[in-house]
């Protein structure tokens, strides 16, 4: 069944597409724009409601319905998903006149009746494979076929509209948070009692998507490999937060390190749980009380108000005071939105160019994924938490439910 | 031999359009309602011309050929007349014309290949017509 004839203003995930559309369209006109060219993944999946694994685009006229341009194969999935009407989701195929910059840059001339004005486009800088900003070539070849037309960065509309999260993506996260809780309770079930003899990372995560796809989770969507899983040295490396799980079988004295993903809908799960495996010495349950407290002070201080760096000073104050700074990054937190939307935090407000600005100041109905990584190459050992939270005025709300622990199992 | 029919002219639309709406029947065009002009650069008259066909419920409607501007269609294919005359006479596949962009497509790509299957049954009553090019 497509998206489209379940999901209704009763229902809890309901987002008001169309008045997405609309915010943009105001923003639009109170900036002179003429026509809006979204290409990042995140924009895509914040006016479509519908997951665009190619490269996808979509135009929005300063009234009406926009169009969505994906690639062909993937055109009538999309259509079936999306909440817009089937002809406004065009499929680009390598075709005399069906390329996508000269069906993108015809639908804006003759379907549009744009030639003249200024067109609103997504450029910038992003740690994130999947950003889709506009390539130069891309830049080139539309300017050329809409050469009426000034072209200007403005992602920021749409950074700026998608930044304090409704109900309906809210309970999405929620959701998703729900199946990275099946996963690892599917996880601790396999793990205890003996259970990680001979079991592999790649096992571990093969775990847990099985359990979180029964659940209902759609995909593993982080683009480092889904469920990260990292067992022994491989917990340690040092400022590491990427663990694609590989072949390596758990060994006793291990640390162990279970970060899941899960997505409902384009809201996103993700939860980092760790284990040690016995022996454990007092020193392994040293780094590992040092890694709950950081987490802990994290939780109770996110709220309304606080900015990155004034967490992250006193933490890493905190971690000064108890000699353990050389294993904590010093950063605890990225950002999170729809499908697409996993880096920076807040608005490009920041010292460094599209990179979370240390000052923002969070305001109650932002999501942000709460991340801690605590490693110590030298003794390869190493912890993550991470855990979708929700800003709110005197506190933050985990979406997970799952604990914060590192537990020992042997 | 049977006379043959001047590529476009209107007798040629006439017998296009008698063929079209004996052979296809709305079931053969599976009830579709569209249209599709095909457009004709560098005719050998150094001309610009069109072919346009329309169907509503499956039912053959308008078809009709003429110089200059071409009518709204739901659906436009353009190209220069030798590359039209070759796919008529067998020598050129219109994927291939399409791939290679010598023929253009204009329309939404996800309805045109729902509906592909109907531009070649139109297309092969029309490869029936005796034509001179």
């Amino acid at each position: 069944m497509g998206k489209k004839t379940c999901c209704t203003e009763n229902d809890p995930f309901f987002i008001d597409y169309p008045g997405r559309i609309k915010s943009i369209q105001e923003a639009m006109a109170n900036e002179g724009f003429d026509v809006y060219l979204g290409s990042r993944l995140r924009t895509i999946s914040w006016t479509t409601d519908a997951f665009c694994p190619w490269r996808s685009y979509i135009v929005i006229p300063r009234e009406g319905l926009p169009t969505l341009f994906t690639f062909v194969i993937d055109a009538s999935r999309v259509a079936d998903d999306t909440w817009l009407p089937e002809d406004n989701v065009r499929g680009y195929a390598p075709l005399g006149g069906q390329d996508q910059i000269t069906q993108i840059s015809d639908f804006i001339k003759d379907e549009l009746k744009i030639r003249k004005g200024r067109l609103a486009y997504e450029t910038g800088l992003s740690n994130y494979t999947p950003e889709g900003n506009l390539s130069q070539y891309e830049y080139e070849m539309f300017t050329a076929a809409l050469p009426g037309l000034e072209f200007v960065n403005a992602h920021i509309i749409v950074d700026r509209l998608s930044l304090i999260k409704d109900e309906g993506t809210i309970n999405r996260f929620r959701e998703a948070s729900r199946y990275t809780d099946v996963g690892h309770e599917a996880v601790r079930e396999a793990l205890v009692n003996g259970g990680w003899k001979g079991k592999t990372e790649t096992e571990i995560a093969g775990i847990a998507e099985c359990a979180m796809r029964k659940a209902g989770s759609e995909w593993a969507w982080s683009f480092t490999a889904g469920n990260e899983i990292a067992s022994g040295y491989r917990t340690g490396y040092a400022g590491g937060a990427c663990t694609p799980a590989t072949r390596r079988e758990l060994q006793p004295g291990d640390s162990l390190m279970v970060d899941l993903h899960a997505m409902y809908r384009l809201g996103l799960g993700d939860y980092a749980y760790n284990y040690l495996i016995a022996p454990v010495t007092d020193r392994m349950r040293w780094h590992a009380r040092n890694y709950i407290d950081v987490v802990q002070m994290c939780i109770d201080n996110y709220r309304e108000g606080i900015t990155p760096l004034g967490l992250a000073s006193m933490v890493m104050e905190m971690a000064e005071e108890r000699g353990f700074t050389d294993y904590v990054v010093p950063g605890f937190e990225h950002g999170i939105g729809m499908m697409g939307d996993e880096w920076r935090i807040g608005l490009n407000t920041g010292p460094i160019k599209y990179w979370t600005d240390p000052n923002h100041v969070y305001q109650a109905g932002e999501m942000l994924i709460c991340a801690v990584q605590y490693a110590c190459p030298e003794e390869k050992i190493g912890f993550r938490y991470e855990c979708p939270i929700l800003i709110r005025e005197n506190c933050c709300e985990l979406m997970a439910e799952f604990p914060l622990d590192v537990e020992e199992i042997d | 031999m049977e006379d043959k029919l001047k590529y476009l002219s209107p007798e040629w639309r006439d017998e296009a359009y008698r063929r079209l709406s004996a052979e296809l029947d709305p079931e053969k065009m599976n009830y579709a309602t569209t249209s599709l002009v095909s457009v004709y650069h560098n005719c050998p008259d150094g001309k610009e011309r069109y072919f346009f066909v329309s169907c509503a419920d499956g039912a053959i409607g308008d078809v009709s050929v003429g110089e200059g501007e071409p009518p709204e269609a739901e659906f436009s294919i353009s190209g220069d007349y030798d590359v039209f005359a070759k796919m008529s006479r067998g020598e050129l596949g219109a994927q291939a014309a399409l791939m290679s962009g010598k023929l253009k497509l204009k329309g939404n790509m996800v309805k045109a290949l729902k509906l592909s299957s109907l531009a070649d049954r139109l297309n092969r009553v029309i490869a029936t017509i005796p034509t001179q090019f």
